[in-house]
């Protein structure tokens, strides 16, 4: 097996793994970041969402081998203490349901909020449609991204 | 009626009720000084739960430490229909705390707990009383612990905040040091309750208490369990309903390093006859797929691949053209279509559906020979201890049920397959093995809401009034797929459903259908498709008649308010009081009265279920001759006392969203005996650029409270497509909307 070193959260870790491992599953299953869900894995559902270089990414579509050499962030990094406006927001607005495709969607949320501090709808349904919410919180979820974005300043 | 078990699908025996048959409340010693209420069996309800066999009598924990914590167990598993929160603030409610006092710890599967699962939006109406007495018991007996401290009479003690406080005076004690003296009383039996108005948390949005793990990804979920020396398993089943294996060859999967072991399912092999499939076990869950992948395997499809959608649909038309089993047969339908100028018939046809929850069905089920250990997602914990016992020959207090937060249920975790799969493959290996599905396996081997072809006629008489209904009505059956010996029709038709009871003349009949396609309980089971079929030809009698659908409704529901016998759950009556109040409100809300804005179309549907009432009215835009944008949706519904208000609203908007997905997309296909749809992006699901704007209304009533985890599914469908009549004349009777065969685009 090679060996593939990857920068997660600030941090360097050295995985063996196949080369076509998706990085989804060296995640859950080597590095045991388990925040990162599996929905669908063909990237449909972006339960799995992580970001690659502060871009949002579909972590089971995306082999280990191509994810070497970039910065990834998971939920896990996302804030050491649940501090980000995202995940605050998620809370006062008593987002989740079942709860299982919220990372996904906080990742995806907080990749658009790098971009576009002050999305509009349109951004916000073009960032955030790559995301299934099968308990149907997407109202929420669009309340809670413009609350944090708010904060913004 | 029959306690509503017919609409919870609990199957293979969820534990029947071998409840201990204690008193009310039972006080236990804790380890370390404290106070242990588990809450046992009312009395009154004992009668109740020996008819309502399978169906499960509620408990809880409550512990209040010496060392100033109060914990309140949840003991029913969390889909996502909040009950890890809306349960624990009944208790908290009497108890008189602070909600921010409180810890809620899930409780696994507990004998001392009764039954413990998640189906038929029970648990809030099941569970509401004795959870108050059980936060009522303990308040008082913290209450005389203190009075007994203070050697003062009861009546110059109170509660509040996690205090009792002693009249007119600064003194008081906290439950933290009240917990050892209470715990050496007896139980309180009948503790007084609260009255509505002086409720400090029912009726408060409270955010769930998962929320912080939630998004801050350390909520474990039944995936993320991992024992120790845990192995993955992926499974192949074969890919036609009913098939087995005829030839597996393993050897390019057992060259992949990691894979460990291929084992076959074999249903005729195995004591909970699986599905028939080969599972790879592999050291991880990229491995284990890479290994079923590389796996060659000769099916034998035992006759199974000639089913299809077409041949469905045949048997459907035919069944809906014969006599069928008659339920209902009010006046005479023959002599009143005879007699009516003004007549319509037309057939519906609603899909299978898959259930497709976010968390892939999985389990993990370490099997020794003293004991099981098992974790993963279900609805029915104590479906999977039974199945433990059967697989492994232990007895049930050899296995341990740890409940997780659950991805997601919509009903498909009342089936316990996956689980029984992960004990299977333990058993067989001696190691703890993890079972994961894709999303394609949950796709294609799911336990889907029936099809059905329903042909409705009805009769206006000379004052434009509805004086005859019929319904001939065929679905494959999912009380038939699972041979139970309640009636195929149950919980696919409802005999007394409105209109039933307000047309003179009322007929219906029921076939069923064969089908080798796993069927189960969907959201909203039954009433998903009847709500669509009923309130969709109401509206086109309605128009029929020139009237305006709420006018018809609210005269076919007549000026004197009745308590309407129905006999199914929810029953075992129905209020139309109410029912015409959800309608009258729903209208306000929507401004149904008054034109809709210029370019929108609006269609209405309302419908009672499972103890509750719901009005609904869709808003659509033509954005093109064919493309129709749903823009909003207004709700209205009484469910009773409601306990969490944001949980409450999460319910019925998430439901909204579900029957308007399924309406617009929802299909499961069936072709050479398969399903064709893989994943989601062959089944769609709606996603935020589609979602409509939701405006909830909940009524506010002193009635006994109902679960919302299904109400708003039903009605929605149909006010979709009474809004599309509206805007484009085109009758919308087979669903999904977005097929082949119409030209529409709905978004």
């Amino acid at each position: 097996m090679p060996t593939f070193s990857l920068i997660i959260n600030t941090e360097t870790h050295q995985v063996d793994v196949s080369p076509d491992t998706p990085l989804l599953w060296v995640l859950r299953d080597e590095l045991h970041l388990k925040g990162t869900k599996f929905g669908c894995g063909i990237g449909q559902c972006g339960a799995c969402t992580v970001h690659l270089n502060g871009i949002a990414v579909r972590s089971c579509s995306l082999p280990v081998a191509s994810a070497a050499k970039g910065k990834i962030t998971t939920i896990e990094g996302l804030s050491k203490d649940g501090s980000h406006a995202l995940q605050k927001a998620w809370i006062e607005l008593d987002v989740p349901q079942c709860g299982y495709c919220q990372v996904g969607q906080l990742m995806s949320a907080s990749a658009l909020l790098i971009r576009k501090p002050h999305p509009t709808d349109v951004e916000i349904d073009a960032a955030m449609s790559g995301n299934l919410c099968r308990c149907g919180t997407y109202s929420r979820i669009r309340k809670a991204i413009k609350l944090a974005a708010s904060k913004n300043g | 009626m029959k306690n509503g078990i017919k609409s919870l699908g609990i199957e293979n025996g969820t534990p029947s009720n071998d409840l201990k048959r204690r008193d009310f409340l039972k006080l236990s010693g804790l380890a370390g000084a404290g106070l242990i209420i588990s809450i046992g069996l009312l009395d009154s309800r004992n009668a109740k739960a020996a008819a309502a066999k399978g169906i499960f009598e509620p408990s809880a924990y409550l512990k209040i430490g010496s060392d100033g914590k109060i914990i309140i167990m949840s003991k029913n598993p969390e889909i996502g229909q909040g009950v890890k929160t809306s349960m624990p603030q009944i208790i908290a409610e009497e108890l008189e705390v602070d909600w921010k006092q409180i810890e809620v710890v899930q409780a696994p599967l507990n004998n001392s707990l009764g039954d413990q699962f998640a189906g038929g939006s029970t648990a809030i109406k099941e569970n509401f009383t004795e959870l108050r007495k059980a936060g009522a018991a303990a308040k008082e007996m913290l209450i005389e612990a203190a009075s007994r401290k203070w050697k003062v009479p009861l009546n110059e003690c109170y509660a509040s905040e996690g205090f009792v406080f002693r009249k007119n005076t600064n003194d008081k004690f906290s439950y933290a040091e009240l917990a050892e003296a209470a715990s050496k009383l007896n139980v309180r039996e009948n503790p007084k309750l609260k009255e509505k108005k002086d409720y400090k948390l029912i009726g408060k949005a409270i955010g769930g208490v998962d929320n912080s793990k939630i998004v801050t990804g350390n909520m474990e979920f039944g995936i993320d369990a991992r024992p120790k020396g845990m192995v993955v398993a992926s499974i192949e089943r074969c890919p036609v309903f009913g098939g087995k294996a005829k030839n597996i060859d393993d050897t390019e999967a057992l060259k992949i390093p990691g894979v460990e072991k291929v084992i076959q399912l074999d249903p005729t092999q195995n004591p909970t006859r699986m599905v028939a499939g080969v599972a790879v076990i592999a050291k991880n869950t990229w491995t284990a797929m890479k290994g079923r992948k590389a796996l060659k395997i000769e099916w034998d499809y035992q006759g199974g691949e000639i089913e299809s959608d077409l041949n469905l649909k045949t048997q459907l038309e035919k069944n809906i053209n014969s006599k069928g089993e008659l339920l209902r047969n009010d006046g005479n339908v023959e002599e009143a279509f005879a007699k009516s100028t003004k007549v319509i018939e037309a057939v519906y046809e609603a899909p299978f559906l898959a259930h497709a929850p976010m968390e892939p069905m999985n389990y993990i089920a370490d099997v020794r020979s003293d004991g099981v250990d098992v974790w993963g997602p279900t609805q029915v914990p104590g479906s999977v201890r039974q199945l433990a016992t059967i697989i492994t020959g232990l007895a049930g207090d050899k296995i341990k049920v740890m409940m997780t937060r659950v991805g997601g249920g919509f009903g498909r975790r009342l089936m316990a397959d996956y689980a029984y799969e992960a004990i299977y493959l333990s058993k067989t290996i001696g190691k703890p093995v993890q079972v994961v599905w894709t999303r394609e396996d949950d796709m294609q081997h799911d336990f889907y809401r029936p099809a059905g072809m329903f042909k409705m006629k009805g009769a206006l008489d000379e004052n434009n009034k509805l004086t005859a209904w019929q319904i001939n009505a065929s679905t494959t059956s999912r009380y038939d797929f699972r041979g139970s010996s309640d009636p195929s029709y149950s919980t696919e038709v409802f005999p007394d459903g409105f209109p039933a009871g307000f047309v003179p003349n009322f007929r219906m009949e029921y076939l069923p259908a064969k089908s080798k396609v796993p069927r189960g309980a969907w959201r909203a089971p039954g009433h998903n498709i009847t709500a669509w079929l009923d309130q969709s030809f109401l509206d086109e009698m309605a128009n029929l008649a020139g009237k305006d659908p709420v006018a018809f409704r609210l005269e076919l529901l007549g000026e004197e308010d009745k308590e309407m016998p129905y006999s199914d759950h929810g029953g075992p009556v129905y209020s139309t009081r109410r029912l015409k109040n959800v309608i009258t409100l729903a209208a306000e809300k929507a401004n149904w009265n008054q034109p809709a804005t210029k370019g929108t179309y609006r269609g209405f549907a309302a419908h009672f279920m499972f103890g509750a009432y719901i009005a609904e009215v869709v808003t659509i835009s033509m954005r093109s001759t064919q493309t129709i944008k749903i823009e909003k949706v207004v709700a209205v519904c009484d469910c009773g006392i409601v306990i969490n208000l944001s949980g409450a609203m999460n319910q019925l908007e998430g439901g909204i969203i579900d029957g308007l997905s399924s309406a617009t997309n929802g299909a499961i296909h069936i072709e050479s005996g398969r399903v064709k749809e893989g994943n989601f992006d062959d089944y769609k699901m709606m996603r935020m650029k589609d979602a409509p704007e939701i405006e909830v209304h909940l009524v506010d009533s002193d009635e006994s409270p109902e679960g919302l985890g299904e109400m708003s599914l039903p009605p929605v469908s149909a006010a979709l497509c009474n809004a599309i009549f509206r805007a484009t004349g085109k009758r919308i009777r087979k669903l999904p909307i977005n097929s082949e065969q119409e030209k529409l685009q709905v978004f």
